[in-house]
């Protein structure tokens, strides 16, 4: 931190917030609010004056509450830059730190937060994890019995700066515990709190037992655990040293804790899981090693950033595998446990490859994105006439429309990622999406469904879930039906419902609408879109009297190439069910509709010079065909 | 994928209402631990274990261990299960299967006094395991309706003992005449111990709270009951009645019940002994019932001393 304070290149803004993020990737347009510290850090020399005179106590929070902290502070002694806070919350207005402050003149009680607007090629978001608090989980009795800390608190008592100089005291009395034990998974592994595992706390609990071993060789130190994970370079070494120096590890996840009321000794019940047998042990302190969480405000951030969360609440990174540092949105890098919960080198790993990531933003002239992107046909867009819509602008997860009536609606290339929910969504046809066009999808609606329509099964897949799923299926060589056809378009969001009605106006036995799981989606929320859609057309197609399962809605990740199979099969055996005639007479009867509801899409320019050439190549095949017999 | 899959043992426990989630297991060993039958009864009990048994298609190995005929299903374990597996559920769904095999219980029913049952149906409706139910039999040449216990389901908590009017359920040392035995003294005149303490053989989790009991004898008798749901209001009488000052019944809490409800149908018994001394116009201070949870060591220490400490006032009738 002391590094990246002299550092010419780096201005660090302490006490300080992000609020606002507009803009796009090379040209964001951040709103910072600068909390008023009542001190102004340009005259403040660090003297600590302040602190001598102030005469209020509250709980310091870097102590884990453990030792006090006056209302003019200093957050800890290598806070960077040292400069002091006034904590008004706290502060009476006794006035006798600005006598202390002097001629320095640095405290300032009229100060007010300052906010300002600043011009950023791209942003790192390294917003850090919270601590789980144990006092939820009644069987430990944090909180209620006092020798019950956190490993944090442990941390505190334990460090020579600490506020007890490093000498590791029972609360309960101040006396040097004898036997001390540790927990595992205080909140993690548990599907009651949080599923995850929290990473790092098994090397923690080691470290942590290693180092008071060393300080203390006559404590007995065990630790309790569900299973040791240590899978980094050199730390299955280390879990091997704690084992020789003597540190007992007991597989089992204690049940509860019971605490003697007169001694406050603490006894652990736990089945020793090697032994069978249910061991209570007793001991002088217990030490929790609580899960970590996301940030209270991890979700503020998440809109304020325009960026995904995890299932767990951390923010989502847009690839697991191949692009673990990039969000969703172009510029901002993830870097520590913010984007999941990761130890120190894997965190600084994370944090110079997102200077690296961010690095070549700010170097290059230029930003590839993606082709797909969606353009507008400003004559065709509604809005222009003044007509209230802005559907397109409701639909995008990027807020890469400018939408405003009166106008025509305008893309913001920059930012679009190519989805096309905005495409889909509108209902003029207006806006069209590049190389996932109308015209296009419509000229392999046509092609797939030119021969024995009835019997075919039309796949709209997503191109980054169940078209992964499909290939799968393939590749794994599951049995699926040969009656399907395959249409794949960028997400679920860009099943346009007038290419749903348009296969069933040529007549596709059933149509399966495909996409990401939720929490999958490759467009933020791209998913809800499509499903929002799918949802409307299952009402439709039930009112319009389609026989049930002709119109069915999944979602399949790529990972589920079995899924995909099954739910092939049982379209194709619930089709199977329906006799053939009844089908075509139903197809027939509800054709009309689909057409009148289809026709807008008849309109969009290049559908019709499209359809031309498609009937070209059909009949070019059937020509080929004839010479053959 | 269209290979025929056989069903196997873990399908067929896992397709019983209340056995799903058993391949969640990690065998982390909470439930064992939260659980007190191994400490107190078998040291063989272990649901963790048989969970896997059934995972490996271990079937008669699982018809055979006695957890799954000693859970009695108090759902101790199901919310401290970091897995949210309900394991009582899995246990059951197992020992339905073991019935169905033709394997039976090895614990020892309750019997039922043909002569003494007047087929009144109030142990059919304490009962919290389904175990007693009505049939009708031929008694001495005339058909009577008697109470009949299934003895697969009986878990031998003694609430329907406690609860029968008429004294025609008993079983083995928790029988009336057992408790009678134990409550009044050998010899004729003046017992020698001023307290007696019911206490549920479930409610003190901690070997040193069943050591800090027995450090009170003789001032203080302790009478074991496998639950406080076995408790009778005739049983408090009649210490009182023989020169016995305090009696205290302990129970667990609710929730914490060995035996599901027992100890709230312990409280409720006792509460209607309260409601008759208000009513004949006694102040009690001699009957009380406590329920101790399984986190409060040394609860029951507290308790005795404050109940030895309270002078006992002289009955008088209005």
């Amino acid at each position: 931190m002391v590094d990246a304070a002299r550092q010419p290149n780096i201005t660090i803004k302490a006490f300080t917030e992000v609020e606002r993020v507009e803009g796009f990737v090379g040209n964001f347009k951040v709103q910072l609010r600068e909390k008023s510290k009542y001190v102004h850090t340009d005259k403040c020399n660090g003297c600590g004056e302040c602190t001598k005179v102030c005469p209020i106590e509250v709980p310091n929070y870097f102590e884990m509450n453990l030792a006090p902290r006056k209302a003019a502070y200093v957050p800890m002694s290598q806070a960077v830059p040292l400069k002091y806070t006034i904590d008004l919350e706290n502060c009476i207005h006794c006035y006798k730190c600005v006598e202390a402050c002097g001629k320095l003149e640095a405290i300032d009680f009229s100060m007010e937060d300052k906010i300002s607007w600043e011009d950023i090629g791209a942003v790192i978001v390294a917003t850090g994890y919270d601590h789980f608090d144990p006092s939820v989980m009644a069987e430990y009795g944090y909180g209620k019995y006092p020798n019950v800390i956190t490993s944090m608190e442990m941390e505190r008592l334990n460090n020579s700066a600490g506020p007890t100089a490093g000498n590791l005291i029972r609360p309960s009395d101040n006396k040097n515990p004898e036997r001390i034990a540790f927990i595992n998974c205080v909140g993690s592994r548990d599907k009651r709190y949080n599923q995850y595992c929290s990473n790092f706390c098994c090397m923690y609990s080691i470290k942590n037992a290693v180092l008071l071993k060393q300080m203390m060789p006559d404590l007995d130190i065990t630790v309790y655990y569900m299973d040791i994970r240590t899978p980094s370079k050199g730390y299955e070494e280390f879990y091997d040293r704690a084992r020789e120096l003597g540190i007992h590890f007991v597989q089992g996840r204690p049940a509860l804790i019971t605490e003697d009321d007169e001694t406050h000794n603490l006894f652990i019940h736990s089945e020793d899981v090697s032994l069978g047998k249910v061991i209570e042990r007793e001991y002088d302190m217990v030490m929790l090693n609580q899960a970590g969480i996301p940030q209270p405000d991890q979700n503020t951030m998440s809109s304020v950033l325009n960026i995904v969360q995890s299932p767990g609440g951390f923010f989502m990174e847009y690839h697991p595998k191949l692009r673990p540092i990039d969000t969703p949105t172009d510029g901002v890098f993830l870097a520590g446990a913010c984007q999941g919960l990761k130890d120190i080198p894997s965190s600084v790993a994370q944090g110079l490859a997102a200077s690296s990531r961010a690095s070549r933003i700010l170097h290059s002239e230029e930003w590839e994105i993606e082709p797909t992107v969606a353009v507008v046909w400003p004559d065709r867009c509604i809005s222009a006439t003044g007509k209230q819509c802005g559907l397109c602008a409701k639909a995008c997860p990027y807020g890469a429309i400018l939408y405003e009536t009166g106008k025509a609606a305008e893309v913001v290339t920059a930012k679009c990622h190519g989805c096309g929910g905005c495409v889909a969504e509108c209902p003029h046809n207006a806006i069209t999406q590049l190389h996932f066009t109308d015209a296009q999808v419509l000229a392999q609606l046509q092609a797939l469904l030119a021969v024995e329509p009835e019997k075919k099964i039309l796949a709209f897949r997503c191109h980054w879930c169940s078209y992964g799923g499909a290939d799968l299926a393939g590749t794994s060589h599951f049995d699926y039906t040969a009656n399907e056809r395959g249409i794949r378009v960028m997400c679920s969001a860009r099943m346009d419902s007038d290419f749903i009605y348009e296969a069933y106006r040529l007549g596709a036995g059933a149509v399966l609408y495909s996409g990401c799981h939720r929490q999958d989606c490759h467009y933020i929320t791209g998913q809800i879109v499509g499903a929002t859609r799918a949802e409307r057309l299952t009402k439709t197609f039930e009112k319009m009297g389609m026989s049930t399962g002709r119109f069915r809605v999944e979602w399949i990740s790529a990972a589920e190439g079995d899924k995909y199979a099954r739910v092939l099969n049982e379209m194709q055996a619930n089709l199977d069910k329906i006799p053939t005639l009844t089908l075509k007479e139903e197809i027939e009867k509800l054709r009309p509709q689909m057409e009148q509801r289809a026709r807008r899409m008849r309109e969009v320019p290049g559908v019709d010079e499209a359809l031309q050439y498609q009937m070209k190549i059909l009949a070019s095949q059937k020509a080929g065909e004839e010479v053959a017999k | 994928m269209s290979h025929a899959t056989k069903t196997t043992f873990a399908d067929e426990v896992r397709a019983i209402p209340g056995g799903e989630h058993l391949e969640m297991c990690y065998s982390c060993g909470t439930c064992v631990s939260k659980c007190m039958i191994q400490q107190k009864l078998e040291p063989e009990y272990n649901p963790r274990r048989l969970l896997q048994l059934v995972m490996m298609n271990e079937r008669e190995g699982a018809f055979q261990s006695p957890t799954t005929w000693l859970c009695s299903a108090c759902d101790l374990c199901y919310p401290a299960c970091p897995q949210q597996i309900h394991i009582s559920g899995v246990i059951s769904a197992v020992k339905q299967k073991a019935v169905e095999a033709g394997y039976h219980s090895p614990l020892e029913s309750v019997q039922v006094d043909e002569k003494l049952c007047s087929g009144c149906g109030i142990c059919v409706m304490v009962c919290p395991y389904e175990a007693p139910h009505l049939v009708e039999k031929k008694i001495k040449g005339v058909v009577d309706t008697v109470s009949e216990s299934d003895p697969n389901r009986c878990m031998r908590c003694g609430t329907c003992v406690g609860a029968c009017p008429t004294g025609a359920i008993a079983r083995k040392g928790i029988a009336n005449s057992d408790l009678h035995k134990q409550i009044l003294p050998k010899k004729q005149g003046q017992p020698a111990y001023k307290m007696i303490a019911f206490v549920c053989d479930w409610c003190l989790r901690e070997t040193s709270d069943l050591e800090i009991l027995e450090s009170y004898s003789p001032d203080v008798k302790v009478v074991h009951i496998p639950c406080s749901g076995r408790i009778d209001p005739q049983l408090a009488l009649l210490s009182l009645q023989a020169g016995i000052e305090k009696v205290l019944v302990c129970g667990c809490k609710p929730g914490e019940c060995h035996f599901m409800r027992g100890t709230y149908l312990g409280t409720c018994k006792l509460g209607i002994l309260d409601q008759m001394f208000t009513q004949i116009g006694i102040l009690n201070n001699r009957v009380r019932f406590v329920q101790i949870g399984t986190q409060e060591r040394g609860r029951i220490r507290h308790e005795i001393d404050a109940m030895l400490a309270t002078p006992s006032i002289p009955v008088e009738v209005k």
